[in-house]
């Protein structure tokens, strides 16, 4: 009975715009998740390169042979790496390198690059050197004056030079790993004898494998491993990507959460109509004879099978928009991306449910309530309390959608703050808007007095339509205001001419000459920074161990030192203030994670040791770094004057294009001892992720912009009945066409005026909020949004309201009147 | 077949209470045709709507069939309507979204009745919409919807049908063959009659007219008997 009762309604066209709504929902929803899901596959794939791997254990210690063992025991793929500073010689001459020593198996994810020559762009390898050999970054074959075929000696042993490395995945752009980068096997390090206990070794062990083995793993690790180890992913090997790869998270999650937001109100609203329609249908089957527990058996199988019907449409139509959309965009997507998994369909499907419970049901439970006196007596409608009741399911089970659905209390939380306190305005102002306009209507000509009228007289339901339209208006407005600054963000990193490479151990005698040398050649050197290697022993007077837990290895392990009168561009104080032009006693300003990471506070005395020299400088401020920049940035800056300046070598960047490359063996021939970093390939990998990501953003923008349209059209249809009633009143009166017409543009237009308004207002709150707690971004206003809202709501509104309500006007008033009578 | 002894309805207005009927009693017959009348606001709708179990009075008692309606919650007097009465309305209330015979099926299949869709087509046939079956009820004139509905109304053999002013939205001519239909149909099937009208003529072939006045019944009393008898 309910499914032959649910096939006749949907052939008479009452379920269209319900399950329309209902497929949507479940299409926007399941669409983001599965686009962001194969994005974020693509994008993991590729930013493990930047590790080498999907997750790095790294340490100054030997890592124990057994956690390799048990790594491939579960399945994981496993390589090891040292990396160390050590002094090479080839003939009369000599380098400090940094030497990266590799087992057969690295790296596990990325690629390495090497050519036969030095500058020249490399090819992709599998191989590794062979025991015997290295291979050496390019600028050491001027520098050492070697060739390739001949030998370097790396402590007691002399390895063959066999090829240049022209890149290695996880250089990073790390200021840690000094030097020039020289290969060879792991196996040959014992014979060089360069490792002696008490050396500083990074010791790295490499893995491979997919989340959950690799969580799995993690949890085995014993004491040891929190006390000397620490567990490197993408997001904190690389502080740039990882903070790309987050924000970008929280905008696609944002973006679904209001894809699900909208889809619920259109929903709710194609719902509320559909069950209005059904109360006389509702009264009648009593009157017949059913029982209200029939009634509620008969609309909850109804909605089971539809919900069904429209999350297998949904996820269908899901996968062949995405599809479609990488077809349409394969330009910009160049690489093909890694099939979907299992959960974004799940997500699909279970949004669609829940959707339906907490939107659709409500209003059509009610309908068990409506008594079957409406059949005599038309004013009874379904009783107010279950109206209420319904709305309280609807919050609740939108509040259950949205956390589980981002996982992330914050953003939920400040969304859906902003969305209550809009909401409460909105209604507010609403009943004032829609008074003033009647006021100002009653002194304007017919058509306006029409439609004022109108508008005032169904002030409750225009408050909500307001209310509706407004929301769908803001939601779009954040989407959009927040997708602008985050590509603002990007775009800032991704400057055509922000520096490419790094120059370090520049003497202070050298500064000026190495400034000349650039400019004659056309390159503008950035600042110059002085920077130094040095150690934290002590906390007011404590002496730190240094063997014992890890936040006092992270403090006392040895660091790049600067020191500046002026702070660093970049930087922003968050605790104490900046010093003065001329401090007495020696002060140091330290990055604020690291403040934190190490407990240390303003006010503690820190005690350095810098070479042969001990000093102790007091903390006067904490510094919030933009480590996003690729400017040089310092956990530690001391004042001027603390350690003179010949102590020093100091650091720089410039941007130089790929094709003036050679430009570097003169610059290193001039300046031997520079050490040159070469970080365009890490920025054009940076580019290349930001760049898909950047798609992603605006893709989501888009389906959600699909979903708002849906809620104006839902919106608009529900008050189809009584618009049609009215105006056809109206027209049976002798109204004309022209008028009718002028009024239903003028209602909508107001109604999309007044929504307007009220969504740049919310829309600048809550993009202010958003952009300050949850991206991490600067606040910004937007004086456009307050002329852009109301415009686009006067002609969005205006044109979906008369276009879908524009049969008034063409249907004969007879008929209209006696289809709504 | 139907008693009501002392029934009133009170709803409480924006201020105070609003009597609309009191001290209704009266006793109609198995196979009587009664007419309520009265002025507009009289209360004779409301009184239908009591009669039928459609609500609840504030006072007094009502029995329909053997079942004592005051004594029933909405669920036991869905199922009493569901066995015993039939409906016709003055707004005709088919349903939209299914055609003239699917409109006359439904109560049928909500017995559960197999054959209804047969069933369904004699009716439509007897009221001369044989051939308009499968038209949905807004290509149907006014008088073609109520013949719809009286076929509906009939479709499960009701043993009392409430009709709410079943010529009221028609024409005279109309009206006067949609009344004809209504009575022959009565006769055939031996139904209890009980309708709402304005119309003294429609009032005049009932077998017994009714009064109310402002929520009182003033002429043609019903001879009482006790409750049970």
């Amino acid at each position: 009975m309910p499914l032959r009762l649910l096939w006749r309604d949907w052939k008479g066209g009452e379920l269209t715009l319900l399950l329309i709504a209902l497929v949507l929902a479940v299409t926007t929803v399941s669409g983001i998740a599965i686009f962001v899901d194969r994005l974020q596959r693509a994008l993991i794939l590729e930013s493990s390169a930047f590790l080498a791997a999907d997750r790095v254990i790294e340490g100054n210690r030997e890592i124990p042979d057994a956690w390799e063992a048990r790594a491939r025991a579960m399945g994981l793929a496993t390589a090891r790496t040292a990396t160390f500073s050590s002094m090479v010689f080839a003939g009369d001459w000599n380098q400090l390198v940094s030497v990266k020593a590799v087992s057969p198996g690295y790296p596990l994810r990325g690629v390495l690059k090497i050519a036969d020559t030095a500058f020249v762009p490399g090819e992709a390898t599998e191989r590794l050197p062979e025991p015997g050999e290295v291979w050496i970054d390019g600028r050491l074959l001027p520098s050492l004056d070697v060739a390739i075929g001949e030998a370097l000696e790396v402590g007691n042993s002399a390895l063959r030079i066999t090829q240049v490395i022209t890149d290695e995945p996880d250089r990073g752009g790390s200021f840690f790993d000094l030097g020039p980068r020289v290969l060879m096997r792991l196996e040959d390090v014992p014979a060089t004898g360069v490792v002696q206990p008490g050396s500083r070794v990074e010791h790295a062990l490499l893995l491979r494998g997919d989340d959950a083995t690799l969580e799995a793993f993690r949890k085995g690790l014993d004491d040891d491993f929190e006390a000397y180890y620490d567990w490197e992913d993408i997001r904190s090997g690389n502080a740039s990507i990882g903070r790309a790869l987050d924000r970008a998270e929280s905008f696609l999650l944002l973006g679904g959460l209001l894809a699900v937001l909208l889809s619920g109100v259109a929903v709710a609203l194609a719902a509320a109509r559909y069950a209005a329609r059904q109360c006389d249908a509702v009264a009648v089957l009593k009157t017949f004879g059913m029982v209200p527990s029939e009634v509620r058996r008969l609309y909850l199988v109804s909605l089971v099978v539809l919900g069904g019907l429209a999350t297998i449409a949904g996820l269908v139509l899901a996968w062949a928009i995405q599809a479609g959309l990488l077809v349409a965009l394969k330009d910009l997507v160049p690489v093909r991306l890694p099939p979907p998994g299992l959960r974004p369909f799940l997500v699909g499907s279970v949004t669609g449910f829940i959707c339906l419970a907490s939107f659709a049901l409500p209003p059509l439970l009610a309908l068990k309530d409506v008594s079957p006196l409406r059949v005599i007596r038309r004013d009874i409608g379904p009783g107010e309390a279950s109206t209420l009741g319904a709305y309280a399911i609807g919050a609740l089970g939108s509040l259950v959608l949205l956390v589980w659905y981002s996982g992330s209390l914050a953003l939920t939380g400040w969304l859906l703050l902003g969305i209550a306190g809009t909401c409460s305005v909105l209604l507010l102002l609403a009943g004032l808007l829609l008074r003033t306009g009647r006021l100002v209507g009653m002194q304007a000509g017919s058509g306006w007095r029409i439609a004022l009228a109108a508008l005032q007289r169904r002030g409750g339901a225009n408050r909500v339509q307001i209310l509706v339209f407004g929301l769908a208006i803001m939601l779009l407005l954040i989407l959009y205001l927040l997708r602008t600054a985050l590509l603002e963000e990007w775009q800032e990193q991704m400057a055509p001419d922000a520096p490419n490479h790094f120059v370090l151990n520049v003497a202070p005698h050298e500064v000026d000459e190495f400034r000349a040398l650039l400019s004659s050649r056309g390159l503008v050197a950035q600042p110059f920074y002085p920077m130094t290697r040095g150690r934290i022993v002590a906390i007011d007077g404590e002496v730190i161990d240094d063997l014992e837990r890890r936040d006092a290895r992270r403090l006392s392990s040895e660091r790049n030192l600067s020191w500046a009168e002026a702070l660093p561009a970049g930087n922003r104080i968050v605790d104490g203030a900046w010093w003065s032009a001329a401090p007495g006693a020696p002060e140091v300003s330290l990055e604020a994670e690291f403040a934190r990471e190490t407990g240390v506070k303003v006010g503690d005395r820190l005690t350095f040791v810098v070479a042969d020299r001990r000093f102790d400088a007091t903390v006067s401020n904490l510094r919030e770094v933009d480590w996003d920049s690729m400017r040089p940035n310092f956990f530690i800056v001391l004042t001027p004057g603390t350690l003179p300046d010949y102590a020093a070598t100091y650091l720089s960047s410039f941007r130089l294009e790929a094709a003036d490359k050679r430009f570097l063996n003169d610059l290193l021939r001039a300046f031997p001892t520079v050490t040159v970093i070469e970080i365009d390939r890490v920025l054009e990998q940076v580019q290349r992720i930001i760049a898909r990501v950047t798609l992603a953003v605006e893709v989501v923008l888009l389906l959600v912009l699909a979903a708002g349209a849906l809620v104006l059209v839902a919106s608009v249809q529900s008050s189809m009945d009584e618009r049609l009633r009215e105006y056809g009143l109206l027209r049976a009166l002798g109204a004309g066409r022209g008028r009718i017409l002028g009024a239903l543009v003028i209602e909508f237009a107001a109604l999309g005026l007044f929504a307007g308004v009220l969504a740049a207002f919310g829309a600048e709150v809550t993009v202010w909020m958003l952009q300050t707690r949850v991206f991490e971004l600067a606040g910004s206003l937007h004086p456009w949004v307050w002329a852009a809202g109301p415009l686009v709501g006067m002609a969005l509104i205006g044109v979906l309201g008369t276009l879908s309500t524009r049969r008034v006007v063409n249907t004969p008033p007879a008929i209209v009147l006696r289809q709504t009578a | 077949m139907l008693v009501a002894r002392g029934v009133g309805k009170e709803v409480p207005p924006a201020a105070g209470t609003l009597r609309i009927l009191s001290g209704i009693d009266l006793e109609i017959k198995a196979g009587e045709t009664v007419a309520l009348v009265g002025a507009s606001g009289s209360g004779k709708t409301t009184l239908l709507g009591l009669l039928a179990g459609l609500d609840e009075p504030t006072s007094g008692e009502i029995e329909l069939g053997g079942h004592r309606l005051t004594d029933l919650d909405e669920e036991a007097r869905a199922r009493v309507r569901g066995e015993l009465v039939g409906f016709v309305f003055q707004n005709f209330q088919l349903l939209g979204s299914l055609s003239a015979l699917e409109n006359v099926m439904l109560p049928m299949e909500l017995r559960g009745d197999r054959d209804s869709q047969v069933k369904a087509r004699e009716l439509l046939e007897r009221v001369g919409l044989g051939a308009r079956a499968s038209h949905a009820p807004r290509q149907l004139s006014g008088g073609e919807q109520q013949r719809v509905a009286i076929a509906r109304a009939f479709a499960a053999a009701p043993r009392i049908l409430f009709a709410d002013e079943p010529t009221g939205n028609l024409d005279r001519e109309t009206g006067r063959r949609i009344a004809d239909l209504l009575f022959d149909l009565n006769r055939e099937f031996g139904t209890t009659l009980v309708l709402v009208t304005h119309d003294t003529t429609l009032a005049e072939r009932c077998g017994r007219a009714l009064t109310i006045d402002s929520g009182h019944l003033v002429a043609g009393r019903a001879e009482l008997a006790p409750f049970g008898a």
